[in-house]
């Protein structure tokens, strides 16, 4: 029972670095309109082009497919484990809500993903549905993507509201796996509460806060 | 002071059980929370109506056996507290008071409060021991073992198996139990010898028992009786990586 939960705290702090590489890159399109376009596009033709971010995303599509998979299995047999509920249960007093429904986070997370990757992986790199036209110096302009994405009201609402939970989710996700591998130290658990809460606050606003810039560009 | 009981009922392990309300008057605020049900239950008996049965033993909150979920908690409403250290002046007179069964998989239910809570004596069977010869007490004193070390085991060893931690767990985990089982032993010179199969063995007889896993929710800690921190199941998964990369 134990591999499963590490499988699960592995995936997921890879997840969690990755985020980090993935907001630093996003913060690009803050940049004054022919700046941003310019330094977007060459930082993706980059990314596409290099073997060693190809061995990366593929372990990154991997994580998110084990993180996923493990999780619904271990949540299935956590439910079997008690099959019986309380009538009365004042479980708020005990435990954050976000810690009873790391289940319900990661669903919402995943359906953000996949409209994610349907809008910009599926379009720029699979070349499914609308072509993709190239920039000033020839590099597809994947900046021009994330322009007209962010130009429709709704998904600029759908990008910026699921922050949300993956702010909770990454607030609980990333102390837990720390500990589920082993890091039992007192004080360093109370530092790194902190610094979970931190990682999330960041990650939240500043995923969320991109698209409403943008928006407004 | 007047309360209003409503007690899961509960024929036996097969039937089906539901809440049926007690209204019951003459209790006082010094009343133990046991002693509001011996109370309930005494007048049952004048009724000629079955008592409700619960688990109880010391009184004093030490032996683990008053496991019941009050009102929404194990073990009523505060934190660390066995149900024989809560008293009824925690309720106010015309409360209705909703008290259930543990509820786990792993703890079927026997009859009406009362749990099967022998997969934790199994799990203990798996390891929850030594078997080097530690001699008399004076012996004992002949390993020196530093006080922080001491300190640390004595705070898991204060673990009584009430299994409040299974009951407010989600999962219906048992990771703190088992962890404060395990931490108790391998912490110490004297557990070092079956260090490695000790936790192999517990915690796999922790997965056969259909106890789930943690997920790190913390409500054990908060009403645990004798306060171990989830940082003893971070502890556990630290022993049990390091015994399946070593053993």
């Amino acid at each position: 029972m134990f591999y499963r939960k590490n499988i699960i705290a592995v995936t997921g702090m890879f997840l969690c670095v990755f985020l980090i590489v993935h907001l630093s890159a996003n913060a690009i399109l803050l940049f004054p309109e022919t700046t941003a376009r310019t330094l977007y596009n060459s930082y993706s033709t980059t990314l596409r082009e290099s073997i060693v971010i190809k061995i990366v995303a593929y372990l990154l599509y991997l994580s998110i497919i084990f993180h996923v998979v493990y999780a619904a299995i271990v949540t299935y047999k956590n439910r079997r484990s008690k099959k019986d509920k309380y009538i009365m249960n004042h479980k708020h007093e005990t435990s954050s809500w976000a810690s009873q429904n790391m289940g319900l986070l990661g669903v919402l997370i995943l359906i953000f993903i996949v409209v994610h990757l349907v809008n910009f992986w599926a379009r720029v790199k699979l070349g499914i549905g609308e072509k993709v036209g190239l920039d000033a110096y020839g590099n597809i302009d994947v900046y021009e993507v994330t322009y007209s994405l962010f130009h429709n009201i709704y998904y600029v609402l759908f990008y910026s509201v699921l922050m949300i939970p993956l702010g909770f989710h990454l607030h609980h996700g990333l102390q837990s796996a720390f500990k589920t591998l082993g890091f039992y130290h007192k004080k360093g658990l109370a530092v790194l509460a902190k610094i979970s809460l931190i990682y999330a606050i960041i990650m939240s606003i500043g995923f969320a806060i991109i698209p409403v810039i943008v928006y407004f560009k | 002071m007047k309360i209003t009981f409503k007690i899961w009922r509960q024929e036996g392990a097969n039937s089906e059980g539901s809440l049926k309300t007690y209204d019951i008057d003459g209790l006082t605020e010094d009343m133990s929370f046991l002693e509001a049900l011996d109370h309930l239950n005494e007048r049952l008996v004048l009724k000629g109506e079955k008592v409700v049965a619960f688990d109880h033993d010391c009184r004093e909150g030490i032996c683990g056996q008053c496991g019941v979920f009050i009102n929404g908690r194990a073990h009523g409403p505060h934190d660390h507290m066995t149900t024989c250290q809560l008293h009824m002046r925690s309720f106010k007179d015309g409360d209705i008071i909703v008290v259930e069964p543990y509820r786990a998989g792993a703890f079927p239910v026997i009859k009406d409060l009362v749990v099967d809570r022998t997969a934790f004596d199994r799990i203990i069977e798996q390891g929850a021991y030594i078997t080097a010869k530690t001699g008399t007490a004076a012996e004992a004193n002949a390993i020196l073992i530093p006080k922080e070390v001491a300190d640390s085991s004595m705070d898991v060893a204060a673990c009584i198996g009430c299994g409040a931690c299974v009951a407010t767990c989600k999962n219906a985990s048992a990771a703190l139990f088992t962890s404060a089982k395990i931490n108790h032993l391998n912490k110490l010179p004297q557990g070092h010898p079956e260090a490695h199969k000790r936790v192999l063995d517990m915690t796999n007889q922790m997965a056969i028992e259909n106890f789930g896993s943690c997920t790190f929710t913390a409500a054990c800690e908060v009403e645990c009786p004798a306060g171990i921190s989830i940082s003893s199941i971070a502890e556990m998964n630290a022993r049990y990586i390091k015994a399946k990369l070593f053993e």
